[in-house]
């Protein structure tokens, strides 16, 4: 078992304020606190190699979650291994075969060419040069790195320094990665690089990902596992299959006609209620129970439609699993 | 404790890199700590009239050269430094790292050193050439027990620095915090006054406080303002505050992180 | 239009109102450890370049006013500009229908520093209580000269603030700045003859402390309003025409 977590719990302590001068000058002596449970009762395994990702809606404790598993958390209770360590005993062991990346903070000195980053984070980590070659070569091919690596990182792209905060992330050859919204802010096309790398890395080494994102398809292309996290709670555990079918409101059916009538038009606005796409083509998200009437209908009047059904956007399912999450909270209070 | 050791030439080559991009800042930095020349000014004035406790105005201009020099050698920021990490979030990428983020910062700013010293030079050249009588030939055998005595004042201002920086745990207000303490230390470590200056009720405490192992203290041995007899007992009051603030950094950092841990990284 | 701006800032440093008070209380321990030279200093002798006791705590009382008056109006701003054009803000301040020089010198103000007002206040009070009454004339001239000197003084923070437009680590100009005008806290007789025409002519930190300090104890002269007054406009004027040039330069780099 690469990662364990059981009954995994946070709580903070968060100071109450009241405004007003008076009520300050009593917070100074004393403070009342109010309790917020970031993460309760978390339980998973993470089998050696598994893709995982966490979603959730702002403040669903998936960040929390992570800080824990990377030791910067101590954990309020519950018990946390990472290849059987714990992580917030911090040994040099357990930092050397874990790495997370933050999409919102940077370990590359600002001033300084990534390069030397890199040089020192071989010192760091005991790479022996030889190693720290070839991996570094590996590691340029895989991200696209080139000589801006001996620029100040401050004059470099946005795209250009996540790549090498990933490169400086991933020199030691971590067992387990904790990616932090690692694309936040990237255009679609590092975006793209950066998920086709953490796959690569993943199938080349066998490292464990576990990865928090809000980006739907950072989820769809590198995970294989879902952690539906909300308020604190795991909601679902789960492949993205079962996710669809659990949550989802249902499958997608795309019609594509080469030229239609004004019939064919009313058939498929009015009374199918379908939105007309790109290209001459229709779609809409189906109820499962109401999917084979549908693809009747369509194969009756318009013979020559090319139908396929697929899955809805991942957005819509998530929708629906957190508002089905909400409604069982409130009904629970 | 050994790993720290071997990753020291790595932390060196690195940090003088980081030295040399922010060179144009270090230079406007250690010129802004001028105030010995203008304090020089004063009490050269005063001591024009005749010495005061012992001291000429030769004597005072071989204080404050030594007082610019020393400063500049004890020199550290990671109050700011650790204060901003501990702010900003940016600790969290530190303690990812296997090395402890209060060495990898002390090998960074000791490697800050040679710069200033070398920006001090001709400075101390040109007081010089206005005061050639602030010369004394040293003591050979002072020189080594000044070494040691400015090595203990660095670890010391790192260590009280860090002490503050450490509060920002707990605290939104450690700068200001050390801004009081800076405030006492200008004044009692010897300067803005050469420690001799002060009444005589105020000797014996000041002797053996920390501002003087701060700074005072191993300018009065360059300037050879110390008899022989009492350097053992200096040195080792010195020796104290330093052991003594490294407990208390130990201490303090230990729960730092565990609050950090506890309240958000 | 000024006060509108202040008010704003004044609201923003109020959120923290115990930083408030606790720069306050470390501002006066701060007053209290910049007096303790000059209690050394009298203690030994009765006069220093002729100068007594009384009379330089005048000009520490008038160096405390001045340093309340650049730390709360004048040297968060020059942060604030540095900050408002690395971050690419500074378009927005300059959007807003007001004069830009106003709009940038007020844009961030640290009331805490305001603190040292009372200390200041307290030993030029017991300072001029040790000395000779001062002749009307000679008062009239100090507030001219204080008031010349504070224009100065502004004017110097706004060419620092300009410079911060053609480079953009300039918040360690404001060390160097502040270092250069703590040898205003002893009357400049101290020092030799450049470093006299400098703190009163580059660094005009001389103009707010020395020059009123004599006027007050009696050795002024019309000279001295003089050469405040000069200061004082060639200030505003220069850095007025500075603050003109770096916003055509602004404007032209960054479209």
């Amino acid at each position: 078992m690469s990662v364990q977590v059981r009954d995994l719990t946070k709580v903070y302590q968060v100071p109450v304020k009241q405004p007003g001068l008076l009520s300050t000058l009593r917070s100074v002596f004393h403070r009342e606190y109010r309790e917020v449970r970031a993460v309760d009762r978390v339980s998973f395994n993470v089998e050696p190699g598994e893709r995982v990702g966490f979603l959730g809606p702002n403040g669903a404790g998936k960040t929390t979650t992570l800080k824990m598993l990377s030791g910067l958390l101590h954990p309020t209770s519950g018990e946390v291994r990472i290849e059987g360590r714990r992580p917030q005993d911090r040994s040099v062991d357990f930092l050397k075969s874990i790495t997370l990346v933050m999409g919102q903070k940077q370990q590359l000195i600002w001033d300084l060419p990534a390069s030397d980053s890199f040089e020192l984070n071989r010192a760091l980590f005991d790479i022996p040069r030889q190693v720290y070659r070839e991996r570094l070569d590996e590691l340029t091919a895989l991200l696209g790195l080139d000589e801006f690596t001996d620029q100040p990182v401050r004059n470099l792209s946005l795209g250009q320094r996540m790549r090498c905060e990933l490169a400086a992330a991933l020199l030691h050859r971590p067992g387990t990665l904790f990616l932090d919204e690692p694309t936040i802010g990237l255009d679609v096309e590092v975006q793209a690089q950066v998920r086709q790398f953490i796959d690569a890395y993943n199938r080349n080494t066998g490292a464990t990902v576990l990865l928090t994102s809000h980006d739907m398809e950072d989820v769809a292309h590198i995970a294989e596992r879902i952690l539906l996290i909300d308020h604190g709670v795991v909601r679902f555990d789960g492949s993205l299959g079962e996710l669809q079918r659990r949550f989802g409101p249902g499958r997608l059916l795309t019609v594509k006609v080469g030229r239609t009538t004004e019939a064919q038009e009313h058939l498929l606005t009015g009374v199918l209620g379908m939105s007309a796409g790109a290209a001459a083509s229709w779609s809409k998200t189906v109820a499962p129970d109401e999917v084979n009437a549908v693809l009747t209908r369509l194969l009756q009047d318009l013979p020559s439609a090319e139908v396929s059904v697929g899955e809805p956007p991942l957005r819509e399912v998530l929708t629906r699993a957190f508002g089905e999450a909400r409604e069982r909270r409130e009904e629970g209070a | 404790m050994i790993r720290c050791m071997r990753l020291v030439p790595a932390l060196v080559r690195f940090s003088t890199a980081r030295v040399m991009a922010y060179r144009a800042e270090m230079v406007i930095w250690i010129l802004s700590a001028s105030l010995p020349l203008v304090m020089l000014a004063l009490w050269n004035a005063v001591a024009a009239e005749g010495p005061i406790a012992g001291m000429g105005q030769g004597e005072m201009a071989r204080y404050f050269a030594a007082t610019l020099l020393v400063n500049q050698l004890t020199g550290v920021w990671i109050v700011w430094q650790l204060n901003y990490e501990i702010r900003t979030g940016l600790l969290s990428t530190q303690l990812l790292r296997p090395v402890h983020p209060l060495w990898h910062n002390a090998v960074w700013m000791m490697t800050a050193l040679p710069i200033r010293a070398l920006v001090m030079l001709p400075i101390l050249g040109a007081l010089l050439a206005w005061r050639p009588d602030l010369w004394v030939r040293p003591d050979p055998l002072m020189l080594p027990v000044f070494a040691l005595s400015v090595a203990m004042a660095w670890a010391l201002a790192f260590l009280v620095q860090a002490t503050f920086a450490i509060l920002s745990f707990w605290l939104d207000q450690s700068i200001g915090l050390f801004g009081v303490w800076y405030s006492g230390w200008a004044l009692l470590s010897g300067y803005v006054a050469p420690l001799a200056l002060f009444p005589d009720w105020a000797q014996r405490p000041l002797r053996f406080s920390p501002f003087r192992a701060m700074l005072g203290l191993p300018v009065e041995l360059l300037g050879g303002f110390v008899s022989p007899r009492e350097v053992g007992l200096d040195l080792a009051v010195q020796a104290g505050w330093v052991l003594g603030a490294l407990v208390l950094v130990r201490v303090l950092w230990r729960r730092g992180l565990r609050h950090y841990g506890a309240y958000g990284a | 239009m000024v006060g509108a701006l202040a008010r704003v800032s004044l609201l923003i440093a109020m959120q923290y109102r115990s930083d408030f008070v606790f720069n306050g209380l470390t501002g006066l321990l701060r007053t209290a450890a910049l007096v303790g030279p000059l209690l050394l200093v009298f203690q030994h002798r009765e006069t220093v370049s002729g100068w007594t006791g009384p009379e330089a705590t005048l000009v520490m009382a008038l160096f405390l006013l001045l340093s309340s008056m650049t730390g709360a109006l004048m040297e968060p701003n020059l942060g604030a500009v540095v900050e408002h054009i690395r971050r690419g803000t500074l378009d927005l301040v300059l959007l807003k229908p007001a004069d830009a020089q106003l709009l940038v010198s007020l844009s961030r103000v640290e009331p805490s520093r305001l603190w040292d007002l009372p200390a200041a206040l307290l030993l030029g009070g017991w300072a001029l209580a040790q000395m000779p009454a001062p002749s009307p004339w000679g008062v009239i001239g100090a507030i001219i000269a204080v008031l010349s000197g504070l224009a100065a003084m502004y004017g110097l923070w706004l060419l620092a603030i300009c410079t911060s437009f053609y480079f953009v680590q300039v918040d360690n100009l404001r060390f160097l700045l502040m270092s250069a005008s703590e040898a205003g806290r002893w009357p400049l007789s101290l020092f030799s003859g450049w470093l006299r025409v400098v703190l009163l002519v580059a660094v005009p930190v001389g103009v707010v402390t020395t020059l009123p300090a004599e006027l007050l104890r009696g050795r002024g002269s019309w000279e001295m309003v003089a050469t405040a007054v000069a200061v004082g406009t060639g200030f505003l004027v220069v850095s007025r025409l500075a603050w003109r040039r770096a916003l055509a330069s602004y404007t032209s780099a960054s479209s």
